[in-house]
């Protein structure tokens, strides 16, 4: 975009530029292989049986190319686990990314005394390791009586998320300038309209960073999820794997149908919503 | 632990089930002697009455009762298979419900933890005996079961699966998953090719077929040694035939001189780590895992011919590629030791698990007490229920072999049926190290193990970790 | 000016009444949460921590501060930690720089690379289980990709064992976390120029600024509190990791790539020592948070709020 433009104004560096974007695309390139080999396995391996895969090794093509992975995944109530999925992650994310921006405009953009201090905190609680929370939080959840609901997810989904987009959305919402807040005072805003009118819409692209990655780490959460939920019917989908692993067979392709069946929706939403990121910002600023 | 103990309690527990009259002697049709006859006409076939019909069992409350159960059968068939025993049970039993949950394999010991620090143990649950077992005993999540193993009827169950139910002389457990143990895997056709006629009955005859198999170019045994207790197998076996269960007992009591340093540790150590310079293991073997089937994998390209294993591999190769199973794979008993025979060492001491799963039992009142209703209805559901005929039969259609009198004779898989006449003759089999092992000491044995086949250590340096791990464990008892 | 503002008083301290006022409203349900679920089970585990328990039985046993005593002398738990800082200084070294370079190569290109942009973030994508799984056949001595290429440049049959030695093991593992986690920096450096007013951009151009000189000078300085944060999140990450660890070598071999979170759920949950299974966890909690915040210390540039 932008790029071009200043090519033709500075022919001088056209030269040279060429050379640079040449550079940077045979390491693009490079990057593209070392990141999309591993997920072409993880695909292509999903469409084999075992025994081709282990005979013919992981990196022959599927030969003959097989399909009852993926309905033999689907016929086990995929979908169930799938949209109990969608519910907890929709929710706790939503839940999240409420209270993290919350937190984080008063310890951006306030001064009062007991600041550094939380602040300190935060970044401490960022450092407890989940698994001492697991016996705590279990026996907590059996006597509200949340145990195997889908709810009892969503406390420690939102909470173990909470410092570290706390945290960054400190960051982020430092960087909007101060003179922005300021003229909108002037304007008549209070500090909560400031929040919402202002300091919120600013935060778009810290808040879809925020969005995908604890998107992604909840969409994924084993340690929790198996801790907390019993019955099939409540599962979630990191616990359809159990589903099709015995105490001692384990079929891979099988298991590789539904990580990539549950890597896929995620795929997706990130093709959706990433152009977001990079214009989260600058449209709004310019009004602002 | 104390093992010496037990073969007496297990006499005395075996008595008692014969006095009390259960047919423990087994009928040789159906290894669960006190079988229920078919009443005659009375329902259709296959409800053809209960399982417990009359048989010598306590009387069931009549009151409404839940049973929380955990297992681990998170899979067809295996799964089909419990949930049915259970359906059955609830139907002849119909004021109690019995809430059974399928844990995750993976995470089940933490899940367990979670469950017991926490005060929700559930009435009934699955593990697999040894170390793990006697600590959930010692901190009280487990009733002894003697008396009622003594007193009413239950299956024949093979002395050795009793015998790692048993701890410090009593009853805790009892076995429902079936027997697996430890044998060696070879491939049929590659023995013809290279012109191997007979399975070698000595460990000298083995090591002559490793280095034919070498010169031929192939890697004589596929192992996945980064799960450690694979390679344990080897250990264990060496150590087993070399000695019988004399020095492993001895060490792990660490009294009368008594140590992983004594003369058959370092034998075994010495002929593994020889093996591994000759190059009869694959290269890496302590990065490759065989729960990603790496260990399989090898043996399916023919780079090995042959692999120590657990019984399972014989459903996990045949649910691969049932053809090629048939058409490929032998299984032998591990080899004799000749010499140690010669100096009177049994060679029947076998290794693998008799106990398979455990059901064990946690039923108690607020005060403390034992819920002797609540016991004796899980006593009823996993004597009579499971291990019954009809869970029997069905677990030997999953080539799983149940730890009973006389259900050796019926296995048809050629495979399975060298695996069932070793271990039904076992004078004693010898639980994995890594389940038998305070869970300390466990961890230490399974570097041990990395390290010995890494000749990293030799057997002199890792017996003597493994005493220090096993006396601070007994210390800390 | 502003609403909420009524009363009488000095204005200075009203002023700064009403803003703790609003920072309490704002704090309030982050503040609730953590303590319930994050505070609470912390103070469980300091307790914990002084007692000798197998977590299960119901008697403890008070032991005061033995299992701290045994912490400070244990080897185990300091060969776990010099991982832990091994896995921390390569991930900031490998991660987060090459997640910029990437950032500013998409803010650079715009939209037409935006192809890019989507296949570089698949890893972050795939659960741990996956990439567990894919790593150790790829990485496989025998026939794996590495083993291929040795084999390739050779000539003869080489075998490379990645996961089975040390220190290969860990080096292999701190590849495979910089392969899971630099498209997640990527898309933060992304957010973090999205961030930065276009006008910023629009005036370098004016005077003359390359788009070199754009990055260096007016782009980079800007950046410097998203810098910081990503080192702090990827400090502290690579400080508690434990998830791949777990499903690819388990802490192995011999505790060739044990952190303190696998030592630390070893202990506590296959060993039955929660006691000093917890003392091990608030052990690494403590050094976590004072390496965090002495970091946070360091770095802190005058320009902060």
């Amino acid at each position: 975009m932008a790029g071009r433009e200043r090519d033709k104004e500075q022919k001088g560096h056209k030269g040279r530029l060429r050379i640079g974007w040449g550079i940077a695309f045979f390491f693009a390139f490079l990057q593209v292989i070392l990141t999309l080999s591993p997920f072409v396995f993880m695909v292509l391996n999903s469409f084999r049986k075992q025994f081709d895969m282990l005979s013919q090794g992981v990196f022959h093509l599927p030969e003959p190319w097989i399909f009852t992975n993926y309905t033999e995944v689907i016929r086990n109530g995929f979908f169930g686990y799938f949209l109990r999925s969608v519910i907890v992650v929709a929710v706790s994310l939503l839940l999240m990314l409420a209270i993290a921006s919350m937190a984080a405009y008063p310890l951006s953009r306030m001064q009062f005394r007991l600041r550094p201090l939380i602040y300190a905190g935060i970044v401490a609680m960022m450092s407890v390791p989940m698994h001492v929370t697991l016996i705590p939080i279990f026996k907590m959840t059996t006597d509200v009586g949340l145990y195997d609901t889908l709810g009892a997810l969503i406390g420690p989904y939102v909470t173990f998320a909470l410092p570290m987009a706390v945290f960054i959305l400190t960051a982020f919402m430092m960087t909007i300038p101060r003179e922005l807040e300021e003229s909108a005072q002037i304007d008549g805003c209070n500090r909560y309209q400031n929040f919402s009118k202002i300091i919120l819409p600013l935060s778009k692209s810290g808040l879809s960073t925020l969005a995908i990655y604890n998107g992604v780490s909840m969409w994924n959460e084993f340690a929790f999820a198996n801790t907390l939920i019993q019955s099939p019917g409540n599962k979630t989908l990191p616990l359809a794997l159990g589903q099709f692993k015995g105490e001692h067979s384990l079929d891979i392709p099988l298991i590789l149908a539904v990580l990539t069946l549950s890597a896929l929706p995620m795929i997706i939403l990130f093709i959706i919503f990433q152009d977001k990121l990079v214009k989260g910002m600058m449209a709004g600023a310019v009004k602002g | 632990m104390k093992k010496r103990l037990l073969s007496a309690v297990l006499a005395v527990v075996t008595a008692g089930a014969l006095l009390a009259g259960c047919g423990a002697s087994g009928t040789g049709s159906g290894g669960s002697g006190e079988a229920a006859p078919a009443e005659a006409g009375a329902e259709t076939a296959e409800t053809s009455g209960k399982a417990t019909d009359g048989k010598n069992l306590p009387r069931l409350t009549e009151a409404p009762l839940t049973i929380k159960l955990w297992d681990i059968a998170t899979e067809s068939p295996t799964k089909d298979i419990q949930e049915d025993a259970v359906q059955r049970f609830m139907k002849d039993y119909p004021n109690i419900t019995v809430e059974q949950t399928h844990m995750q394999n993976d995470n089940y010991k933490q899940q367990l933890v979670v469950a017991m620090s926490s005060g929700q143990a559930p009435d009934m649950y699955m593990h697999w005996g040894g170390g793990p077992m006697a600590e959930y005993y010692r901190s009280g999540f487990v009733n002894d079961l003697t008396e009622l193993y003594n007193t009413y009827d239950h299956p024949a169950f093979i002395d050795a699966a009793a015998a790692q139910a048993s701890y410090d002389g009593k009853l805790l457990a009892i076995p429902y998953g079936g027997l697996s143990g430890c044998g060696i895997f070879y491939n049929k056709t590659i023995f013809e090719n290279v012109g191997i006629d007979k399975a070698p009955e000595t460990i000298d005859e083995l090591e002559k077929v490793c280095q034919t198999l070498k010169d031929a170019g192939y890697t004589p045994f596929s192992l996945a040694n980064a799960s450690q207790w694979t390679g344990s197998m080897y250990y264990m076996y060496l150590v087993a035939r070399h000695s019988g269960n004399d020095e492993f007992n001895a060490a792990y009591m660490q009294e009368n001189g008594g140590s992983f340093t004594s003369e058959a540790f370092i034998w075994a150590s010495d002929k593994i780590q020889d093996w591994v310079k000759k190059g009869y293991f694959p290269d890496g073997v302590n990065s490759l895992s065989t729960d990603d089937g790496q260990d399989r994998q090898l043996l399916y390209d023919n780079t090995c011919a042959m692999m120590l294993q657990g019984s399972w591999q014989c459903r996990s190769i045949a649910t691969d590629n049932k053809e090629w199973y048939e058409a490929n794979i032998g299984v032998m008993p591990f080899p004799k030791d000749a010499e140690a025979e010669a100096k009177g060492v049994p060679q029947n001491v076998e290794v693998g698990t008799a106990i398979g799963n455990g059901f064990s039992f946690n039923c108690w009142k607020s005060d403390g007490s034992v819920d002797q209703e609540k016991l004796e209805a899980c006593y009823v559901l996993a004597t009579q229920y499971y291990n019954d005929d009809i869970y029997n039969k069905k677990q030997m259609e999953n080539a799983t072999i149940p730890s009973i009198e006389g259900f050796a004779d019926q296995v048809d898989d050629p495979n399975m049926k060298t695996f069932a006449d070793v271990f039904f003759n076992a004078s004693n089999v010898q639980l994995w190290y890594d389940q038998y092992l305070p869970a300390s000491v466990t961890e230490v044995h399974k570097h041990c193990m990395t390290e010995l086949f890494g000749l990293e250590k030799d057997g002199k340096q890792i017996g003597e970790e493994e005493d220090a791990a096993m006396k601070a464990a007994l210390a800390d008892r | 000016m502003s609403g909420e503002r009524t009363g009488t008083g000095g204005l200075a301290r009203e002023r700064a009444r009403s803003t703790a006022g609003a920072a309490a409203f704002f704090l309030a349900p982050a503040l609730l949460l953590i303590a319930i679920f994050i505070i609470y089970p912390v103070i469980e585990t300091f307790d914990i921590s002084l007692y000798k328990w197998n977590g299960i039985s119901s008697d403890r046993i008070f032991i005061g501060l033995q299992n701290w005593k045994s912490l400070i002398r244990d080897a185990l738990f300091w060969k776990s930690f010099l991982h832990n800082l091994i896995v921390m200084a390569f991930s900031i070294l490998i991660q987060i720089p090459i997640g910029m370079l990437l950032a500013t190569f998409l803010d650079a290109g715009g939209r037409k690379l935006n192809i890019f942009k989507i296949i570089w973030f698949l890893p972050n994508l795939m659960s741990s289980v996956a990439i567990a799984f894919l790593f150790t056949y790829a990485l496989a001595t025998n026939g794996g990709i590495i083993s291929s290429l040795a084999t390739l440049f050779k000539g003869t049959r080489t075998n490379v064992d990645l996961l089975g030695q040390n220190p290969n093991a860990l080096l292999t593992i701190i590849a495979v976390m910089a392969w899971q986690f630099t498209p997640f920096y990527m898309v933060y450096f992304i957010a973090g120029y999205g961030n930065i007013d276009v006008s910023l951009y629009e005036a370098a151009v004016i005077d003359g600024a390359t788009r070199g000189q754009y990055v260096r000078r007016v782009a980079i300085p800007l950046l410097a509190p998203i810098f910081r944060t990503a080192c702090t999140m990827s400090l502290i990450g690579s400080l508690k990791y434990f998830d791949l660890i777990w499903n690819m070598t388990q802490g192995g071999p011999v505790n060739g790539t044990e952190l303190m979170a696998t030592y630390m759920y070893k202990l506590s949950f296959q060993q039955f020592n929660m006691g000093y299974g917890s003392c091990a966890a608030a052990g690494m909690f403590i050094l976590i948070t004072a390496i965090a915040l002495l970091f946070q210390k360091i770095f802190t540039w005058k320009g902060d709020y």
